[in-house]
């Protein structure tokens, strides 16, 4: 099977620090995955490196065994929801079209097709009551959902999402989760930066511990240890025994089998 | 026909500087003219130094340079030194302005030239200096060099439109997608340069950077739709042309000053006319609520 995603010796220095430093890895198509490490340790530098929206000073990156200029199309990237001035004056569905500009470009008017797919989109994510929106109207959550449906108009094959989950409540968050699945399903691959401990095992099947250099990437049942948590966040009391409970609870269903 | 001509020549700054001060305030660079209209004057000094002339053409050429210049500096400052991009705006004008003066002070024996006579171009003078084609009186020379300006920007406006608002909007997915987010704010910022420097001429600093900042900000009060923003701005600059050169005509005072007192009535009217709305409609909402309750 190609890989999803390859870096070699991926490197990002800003101001004479490594953000991101000699990071190797090949991860595997079909699966959500999930990119975890404490805040500064280089995530988002990681997904900008891989689309190209910073150049790497050593290393490089491959996407579906190709160069990304060759796959543009194929991949979609979901920026942190506070990376945009949300008072844009635009509705909510003047952003999802983005989606499908995208993948056909930037010439091209939008098609019956077109329309059907942003539609989709939008009831995918169950923001079809918000389609004419103003997006400096909607609460944080419904933003982030914005973006999401923006990212499947352009109905990619691998997904990079900076952080989809915060700012989210409760349901909205399982809502997602539950279509990530379905894209899973469906064959697509995601890649998605998450804070939450609790929530990664069941999240993710495959994982990316980075602090700044990569701590770990495997199969979450063999890269999410206690050992592995710790390198990855540090031996801080607090963490320390965040990542215990964490492992408690992930132990716990088992004692019981 | 005079009257005719000033309407005309204001109206033509007018939509031009709109439709780019759409795309400036939302990027949070509207004092970017404030600054190219600094940052010119080297470049304008050392155009007229080598021409030896006070020729519209390589005044304009050098003054295009040097507004390509400071847009160069503002990116290398808020890109590279990390600097806000308030303060790199700053920072990259006075440093050019600065040249300009001491090259002013340094040719000022032999050159007859000070800012006032290229910046600071009078409207009331524009029917004055009148063109002919093939011996027929052909209209004041501004308004042809300004109407070929609203044409070259709107063509570049409409053909960029979808990377200009994607880069605006959401810089990151636009370079995901593989647009250059930094040449198309080069692309702004030289269609930026030269309106500001062909206005500049005609019309006057002052008024360009009302113009430039003024209808935009109050179209954005007024619409969540930036095609609409850009629409009702231009309207919003010509009927201030046309109010404000009547205004002044009755008061027998200086029409550039009228335009941007009407462009800044314009924009206290509507941002009382949305906290009115605002208003109304909250109590409106209060009111529905109480009868639902009851
Ligand atoms: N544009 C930038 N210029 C300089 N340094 C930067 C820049 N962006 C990030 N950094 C630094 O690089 C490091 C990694 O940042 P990055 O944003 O990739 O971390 P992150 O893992 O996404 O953090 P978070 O969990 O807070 O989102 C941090 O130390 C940060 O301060
Ligand atoms: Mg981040």
């Amino acid at each position: 099977m190609k890989p999803s995603v390859e870096t070699h010796n991926l490197t990002v220095i800003y101001d004479k620090k490594p953000a991101i430093w000699n990071i190797d890895f090949t991860l595997p198509t079909g699966k959500i995955i999930g990119i975890m490490g404490p805040n500064g340790s280089g995530k988002s530098t990681l997904l900008k490196a891989i689309m190209g929206i910073i150049e790497p000073n050593i290393g490089y990156s491959k996407v579906f065994d190709q160069d990304l200029e060759d796959v543009r199309n194929k991949v979609s990237y979901v920026p942190q929801r506070q990376s945009v001035d949300w008072d844009f004056p635009a509705s909510v569905w003047d952003v999802v079209a983005m989606g499908r500009y995208a993948t056909k470009g930037l010439f091209k008017r939008l098609t019956k097709e077109d329309h059907r797919m942003i539609e989709e989109s939008l009831s995918k994510v169950n923001m079809t009551p918000f389609t004419n929106r103003q997006i400096s109207q909607l609460s944080g959550g419904q933003q982030q959902r914005v973006f999401l449906a923006r990212a499947l108009a352009q109905n990619a094959d691998l997904y990079l999402m900076d952080e989809p989950f915060v700012g989210v409540d409760a349901a909205t968050e399982q809502a997602i989760i539950t279509l990530l699945k379905s894209m899973r399903d469906a064959g697509k691959t995601l890649l998605v930066v998450h804070h939450d401990l609790l929530t990664a095992q069941d999240y993710f099947e495959h994982m990316v511990l980075l602090n700044s250099r990569l701590v770990a990437e495997g199969p979450t049942s063999e890269v999410f240890t206690k050992d592995i948590l710790t390198e990855t966040y540090g031996g801080t009391l607090t963490t320390l025994s965040k990542v215990a409970n964490v492992l408690q609870e992930k132990d716990f269903p088992m004692r019981h089998k | 026909m005079i009257d005719f001509w000033i309407i005309l020549t204001a109206s033509l700054v007018a939509t031009t500087t709109a439709i780019l001060g759409c795309f400036l305030i939302m990027r949070k660079m509207a004092m970017i003219g404030d600054a190219i209209s600094h940052a010119v004057l080297p470049g304008i000094v050392i155009a007229y130094y080598i021409s030896h002339s006070r020729a519209s053409l390589p005044i304009l050429v050098g003054a295009a340079a040097s507004g390509m210049v400071v847009t160069y500096l503002i990116q290398f400052f808020n890109q590279k030194v990390k600097l806000q991009q308030d303060a790199s705006i700053g920072i990259s004008y006075t440093f050019l302005f600065a040249i300009g003066i001491i090259l002013i002070s340094l040719f000022s024996g032999n050159v007859d030239l000070d800012q006032d006579c290229v910046l600071y171009g009078e409207i009331a003078y524009v029917p004055l200096d009148h063109m002919s084609i093939a011996g027929h009186y052909a209209g004041p020379r501004q308004v042809w060099i300004l109407g070929s300006t609203l044409i070259i920007i709107l063509t570049s406006v409409i053909i960029a439109y979808r990377k200009l608002v994607l880069t605006t909007f959401d810089p990151a997915f636009a370079s995901a997608m593989g647009i250059s987010v930094v040449l198309w704010q080069y692309y702004l910022m030289a269609g930026v340069s030269l309106t500001t420097v062909v206005s500049f001429e005609s019309v006057g600093a002052v008024l360009v950077i009302a113009f430039l900042s003024g209808p935009a900000a109050t179209a954005f009060l007024l619409t969540k739709d930036f095609k609409k923003m850009i629409y009702l701005a231009v309207g919003f600059g010509i009927s201030a042309s046309i109010l404000g050169y009547y205004t002044a005509v009755w008061l027998a005072g200086s029409i550039a000053g009228a335009i941007a007192t009407v462009i800044g009535l314009q924009f206290a009217i509507a941002f009382i006319y949305i906290q009115f709305v605002r208003k109304a409609h909250i109590s409106q909402t209060l009111e529905n609520k109480a009868l639902t309750e009851v």
